[in-house]
């Protein structure tokens, strides 16, 4: 119940584009076609739900002052962390490439972005600062993606609508998918009634 | 084209600068961490009596007063005075003296309350001595904490300052950042009509001008959470309070 | 080192030069026309004061990463070189974080996992890749500066429309606080009434004024970049989107 309520939480209350607004990069320039949208949010849930347990381990084992060094090593969570996030994100790419060559192609590019998406290294963060435990890690990790994963393809659904209706010039594109994320995100606040103690 | 060689020894230095650069920065700023670190406490501690002062003082200002001014004691659930020697031996503080702001309150809140350590402050005022203690509950999103400040007759509050980890800003998060939230709580009492009540935050007003305050729109659970710690934090002081009224503590 | 040489016989600050600082302030911003870098941008906009130290803490990153990538970029071997460009701006933002923990230590508390972000703030990883490891260590320098500053700029034009609507205050939280318009919180006696156009507003200009509260959310930053492009855009035709 408490797991679920955890993923409930990071999923839709606490979700990381829209009430962090972190991961915000890829997500404006992916969210052009649901199709595409919908394969890079199943690589964040997939690099969130596996980079989170192994760095609350390299957190908890190697870094704090009762870990495998018994010395205060917190300088090199930012390194640590990061390089953890790239090396998964080139098993993903990996992966993709041999599982699906077409969706390997339409991603192309945005895949190494998955790495400086602020969600994936916010999630850690947030983990740390937070004090998760090893299965709530898990359960934050993989919510937070899920959220990940249905914003964008919120936003990519409305902006493959919105493509046929009279916006002014200067809004086209970019200035209007800003402001219909501000809107998503006043809506999902909204959702904070879920978690009411 | 590099070989895996190149690539090694490459990988290999520029790790070892990284991390002897850094180490050598941690190491050096450590003891001005520690000390902002302990300031920013003090500084907590301190603007439940004095809000306003506090922001303008010095950080030396802010450790002398504490110095010369405040009295630190440690208890636990019934009461009983902690020494410093046995902080030391319970908690794993390092190298700090086991004081009563050495506790790391987030960690003693997740101990049974049996276990549980509680830090209690004096400060002596012109206007006579003022007991201040330290609360802490849940919020909308995250931990709330603050410090009560008590008069000596231990009923009647002088100020309170609040922190939170992660509450919406411009919501929750005026419990902290607008002054005038903390303010209400000053002149209240914490037992009415002989009864523990501690101080209530009602949403849409208070109605009891004696125990309630009012709550800060748009923030209801924030504002429960405030009031629910009130009541569950202050509880834990009681037997102290008894203590020190009967002139037993110590 | 042939292209050293040449370097030096070119005047260190000329037009070239100037272009890279000038260019990411408005035609080549970083935010609202190369959409990187927007993450961090929306969390820290509460107060101008925050917006600041981030945009120094960005400047510096950017800046020094640049720098750093340029006089290496010719000795990373191409199969780490996402994780060496990544180590250089990670060891840079932990040090930004040791400074400002011993600088300010409230203002390192509230901006707390955001100072992490700035490793994964695209503005950086995109300059490295688009323009360090192709140039000279001075020009790449400067466009980190540059970059740095455009993103600063957005951040701190943001920050001021939601600090003056949302709290009435400019600068909170430094020690050149201001109170610009709104009821006075700091008043001894005042009744708490937030969203009430308070009578007692006693020392600003504008008491009539109510906070308003959406300027704080972070959605609200959302709409203030939205409609900042929009402007921007309409005032420099060449950006409009046309696809």
């Amino acid at each position: 119940m408490e797991a679920l309520s955890l993923f409930i939480k990071a999923a839709f209350v606490e979700n990381m584009v829209l009430a962090y607004f972190l991961g915000m990069c890829s997500y404006l320039a992916v969210s052009k076609s649901v199709k595409t949208a919908f394969g890079l949010g199943l690589a964040v849930i997939f690099v969130l739900g596996i980079t989170m347990p192994i760095n609350w381990v390299i957190n908890e084992y190697l870094l704090s002052e009762n870990g495998l060094f018994q010395t205060d090593l917190t300088f090199l969570r930012f390194i640590l962390f990061i390089a953890v996030i790239a090396s998964m994100v080139q098993l993903v790419e990996m992966i993709i490439e041999k599982m699906s060559p077409s969706l390997y192609n339409s991603l192309g590019i945005f895949l190494p972005l998955i790495t400086v998406n602020c969600a994936i290294l916010g999630g850690s963060l947030f983990m740390v600062s937070r004090e998760y435990n090893f299965s709530d890690s898990v359960v934050f990790g993989l919510g937070s993606g899920f959220g990940w994963f249905l914003a964008i393809i919120a936003i990519a659904a409305i902006r493959e609508k919105i493509r046929y209706s009279a916006v002014p010039p200067g809004l086209r594109g970019l200035g209007m998918a800003f402001i219909l994320t501000g809107l998503m995100g006043v809506a999902f606040m909204s959702l904070m009634g879920l978690i009411g103690n | 084209m590099h070989s895996t060689r190149q690539i090694y020894t490459f990988v290999l230095m520029m790790t070892t600068v990284v991390a002897l650069v850094l180490a050598g920065l941690f190491t050096l700023l450590k003891g001005i961490h520690q000390k902002n670190e302990a300031v920013f406490t003090k500084r907590a501690i301190l603007a439940s009596v004095m809000p306003k002062e506090v922001k303008g003082m010095s950080d030396d200002d802010v450790i002398s007063l504490f110095q010369s001014k405040v009295k630190q004691t440690v208890v636990d659930v019934n009461g009983n005075v902690i020494s410093q020697d046995e902080v030391k031996k319970r908690r794993s503080i390092g190298a700090k003296p086991g004081l009563a702001e050495d506790l790391d309150l987030a960690k003693e809140k997740k101990q049974s309350d049996e276990n549980r350590l509680f830090p209690l402050f004096e400060y002596e005022t012109s206007e006579g001595k003022v007991f201040i203690t330290a609360v802490r509950g849940s919020g909308l999103w995250d931990e709330i904490w603050g410090y009560v400040a008590l008069k000596s007759d231990l009923n009647t509050v002088v100020g309170v300052s609040f922190d939170h980890k992660a509450e919406t800003p411009g919501l929750g998060a005026e419990i902290k950042d607008n002054p005038a939230f903390p303010a209400q709580f000053k002149g209240k009492t914490i037992y009415n009509d002989g009864e523990y009540t501690s101080i209530y935050v009602r949403k849409g007003g208070a109605k009891n001008t004696k125990y309630e305050v009012d709550g800060i729109s748009g923030a209801t659970i924030t504002g429960d959470g405030v009031a629910a710690m009130m009541y569950d934090g202050l509880k834990y002081y009681e037997p102290v309070f008894q203590k020190i009224k009967e002139g037993k503590l110590k | 080192m042939a292209e050293a040489a040449v370097q030096t016989k070119e005047p260190l600050f000329g037009k070239k030069e100037r272009k890279l600082l000038i260019d990411p302030l408005n035609d080549n911003n970083p935010i609202t026309v190369q959409v990187l870098g927007i993450c961090s941008a929306l969390a820290v906009t509460t107060l101008v004061f925050k917006a600041l130290v981030m945009s120094i803490a960005v400047v510096f990153v950017c800046a020094f990463a640049n720098l750093f990538t340029s006089l290496l970029r010719n000795s990373i071997p191409k199969q780490v070189r996402m994780i060496a460009q990544l180590v250089i701006i990670a060891s840079l933002v932990t040090i930004v974080e040791l400074v400002l923990k011993a600088l300010n230590y409230p203002v390192y508390k509230e901006l707390s996992v955001f100072i992490g972000l700035i490793i994964t703030n695209c503005i950086v990883m995109g300059r490295l890749e688009a323009f360090a490891m192709a140039n000279k260590p001075w020009r790449s320098f400067l466009d980190g500066i540059g970059n740095g500053l455009g993103y600063g700029l957005i951040l701190i034009v943001v920050a001021i429309l939601r600090e003056i609507f949302g709290k009435g205050t400019l600068m909170a939280g430094s020690p050149v606080e201001m109170k610009l318009i709104g009821p006075n919180n700091e008043a001894e006696d005042i009744v708490y009434l937030i969203n009430t156009a308070a009578e007692s507003g006693i020392g600003s200009y504008f008491s009539w004024y109510a906070n308003n509260n959406l300027m704080v959310l972070p959605a609200s930053a959302m709409f203030v970049i939205g409609v900042l492009i929009w402007i921007q855009r309409s005032w420099n035709r060449k950006l409009v989107d046309i696809s």
